[in-house]
């Protein structure tokens, strides 16, 4: 009997036992659609933070005070020693340097009010991190300058306040002063969120913070390969500004982007196999519940299996009969899993998750996993049934009634 | 073309051995129509068993068209049964769910062979039942299902057909239709071995084995 033919008899069988098949797919169609949903989500979630650390400007370096109880004498960062960075002789392999301020304010327009982060800026930010204008304008250098008092709007702040009309020109209140918005910025999606206003570095620290401290400085390298020489020269060149003697404990911190975002995913990943054991688990009580089914099948069947071997099936025969059967019946449980895993994907659009807004991916590779887990589970629980069927007694199967 | 020489079959139920068949030794030519007769537990369907290559004996030959088939392996046994024999069963033993042509062209898939539809169209005609080929066995008579299990039988062109009480489930007027229909094609060459309980059926044919406690007490030829 050839494949093709064990194939049909395999098909026709579950064909003619149509309530009895779809009960037992259910376990499988159950564990692939969680498999893969959950899998699809863990990668959407990861894709979001990749998306999110590369609007933050992932490769960045942010250098901050450090908060090192320890430390007896903490110096503050300043603008100078933003300045200082800037060196291109001393700091060859530094290419952007942004220093900011943050302040959480209160932001008013009329009886709307919203209490959000403000951040003082240079216009060069935008070469380290993405923002889109929405509506108006970005700070200039210009601002900066004349230390105008005007603010860009984040998306969320933007809704708060106006409702979606456009801002610029307006007149809002910051801690109780005057500020004109010139524009505001798109959404920036991912963990970031949209509410916060950004306002010339100059402004911020004659108007809302006093002095000419600020909190960090980002710095960009001049390439990927050369931000371990740039946490060099930021570490020497503020040693040096700061008076640590060598080997002294410096009175700053450098954060490196890439690890944060690799520790990140790799706990992610970690979350995520989590997640898919979890739907493991599901399809295993599929699989046994093809494997019980099968079982209950051949006993069922004895007087057909003696049938089949009276009049000529070999063993081989029955067996690829059964295993086909289960193998099929979980082939197909997993198709149906997957088509509703994918219609669910598709029906729930985004999630949001915290301030995360997660979009569920599924990859060629989770559907070429989920299928072939599942036939390869209908193939397992199939095997030890197909086995009994296969080593029946023609003569005891006859008389089976 | 069926040949037993000093045939036993002992079952060995651990603590007590049981015979089924002692020392049997008969033969049959090509183109008889013989019945076998004896009451149960005489060794009639073990003798059947054993014929039909469903059983081996524990010793003694068993030549079918001229091979030993005594000492073969399971699935050997089953190329014979798919090449060389051909049963009806007493009660059918067609499939429920798949309709009379798909019944009686299993054999021929499990031998591999082409023209299944053709093949098994004719031999549903041969036993004038060609008009119930699409219909399901639970759809049918017992004597209608008794012809479509002998189109089985025929399907392979087997060397001998092996009939286990094929009347034993109809009433007088079927069976006496189907016992006419084996005559018929007896009557065209085929070879026909059929095991009964009833004079009346063994009565169709030529030559009557008696069969007793695993003996043959009697051979008779009409």
């Amino acid at each position: 009997m050839s494949i093709w033919e064990s194939i049909n008899t395999a098909l026709k069988s579950i064909f003619a036992n149509k309530m009895r098949s779809s009960l037992t797919m259910l376990g499988m169609v159950i564990g692939v659609c969680a498999v893969v949903l959950l899998v699809a989500l863990g990668q959407g979630f990861q894709t979001s933070i990749t998306n999110t650390f590369n609007n933050l400007g992932a490769y960045a370096l942010y250098v901050s005070t450090s908060s090192d109880k320890t430390l007896t004498t903490v110096r503050p960062l300043t603008l100078d020693d933003a300045t200082a960075l800037t060196d291109k002789a001393l700091a060859p392999a530094i290419g952007i340097v942004s220093p900011t301020i943050n302040k959480t304010v209160t932001v008013q327009n009329g009886n709307n009010s919203d209490t959000v982060p403000a951040t003082g800026i240079l216009p060069i930010i935008t070469q380290i991190k993405t923002y889109n204008i929405d509506m108006g304008r970005f700070i200039t250098d210009q601002d900066v300058a004349n230390r105008a008092s005007v603010v860009v709007l984040g998306w969320q702040t933007e809704q708060d306040l106006f409702a979606g009309q456009d801002p610029s020109g307006q007149t809002v209140r910051v801690a109780g002063q005057k500020f004109q918005v010139v524009g505001s910025i798109q959404k920036l999606g991912g963990m970031t969120g949209d509410g916060y206003i950004l306002m010339p570095l100059s402004t911020m620290q004659s108007k809302l913070v006093g002095g000419t401290n600020i909190q960090m400085i980002a710095v960009k390298a001049v390439s990927t390969d050369q931000v371990d020489n740039a946490i060099a020269e930021i570490t020497s060149i503020l040693n040096a500004r700061h008076y640590i003697r060598p080997g002294a404990t410096s009175d700053f911190t450098i954060r490196d982007m890439r690890e944060t975002l690799n520790s990140m995913l790799s706990t992610l990943a970690g979350f995520s196999l989590f997640m898919g054991a979890v739907g493991a688990i599901s399809l295993i009580v599929g699989g046994i519940g093809i494997m019980n089914i099968m079982l209950v099948s051949v006993t069922e069947r004895t007087r057909e299996i003696g049938i089949r071997k009276a009049i000529g099936a070999k063993r081989r025969d029955i067996l690829l009969q059964f295993l086909i059967e289960a193998a099929a019946l979980s082939l197909t449980g997993g198709l149906v899993g997957l088509a509703l895993a994918m219609a669910a994907a598709t029906g729930m659009g985004h999630v949001t998750i915290g301030q995360a807004s997660v979009v569920p991916q599924i990859s060629a590779s989770i559907v070429i996993i989920a299928l072939g887990v599942s036939i390869g589970t209908g193939l397992l629980s199939g095997t030890y049934p197909a086995f009994r069927a296969a080593q029946l007694d023609p003569i005891e199967s006859l008389r089976h009634e | 073309m069926i040949e037993l020489q000093n045939l036993s079959k002992i079952y060995d139920l651990g603590e007590v051995k049981v015979t089924g068949l002692d020392n049997v030794s008969f033969s049959c030519e090509a183109g008889e129509m013989v019945s076998i007769m004896g009451p149960s537990g005489s060794g009639k369907s073990t003798m059947m068993n054993i014929l039909g290559c469903l059983d081996r004996p524990t010793s003694g030959t068993y030549l079918l068209d001229g091979d030993d088939v005594s000492k073969l392996s399971d699935d050997q046994l089953a190329r014979v049964r798919n090449k060389k024999l051909g049963f009806v069963f007493q009660s059918y033993n067609l499939l429920p769910k798949i309709d009379a042509l798909a019944n009686v062209e299993l054999p021929l898939i499990y031998s591999g062979q082409d023209h299944r539809h053709e093949r098994a169209r004719k031999a549903l005609e041969a036993v004038g039942i060609s008009n119930r080929a699409r219909h399901l066995p639970p759809e049918m008579s017992g004597g209608e299902k008794q012809r479509v299990a002998i189109a089985r039988a025929l399907i392979n062109d087997p060397v001998v057909i092996l009939a286990d009480e094929p009347t034993g489930n109809l009433d007088t007027t079927t069976s006496h239709s189907i016992m006419t229909l084996l005559t018929d094609l007896n009557k065209k060459g085929i070879t026909i071995v059929i095991v009964t309980h009833e004079e009346d059926i063994a009565a169709y044919t030529q030559r009557t084995i008696h069969v007793r406690d695993g003996k043959i007490t009697e051979d008779n030829v009409r």
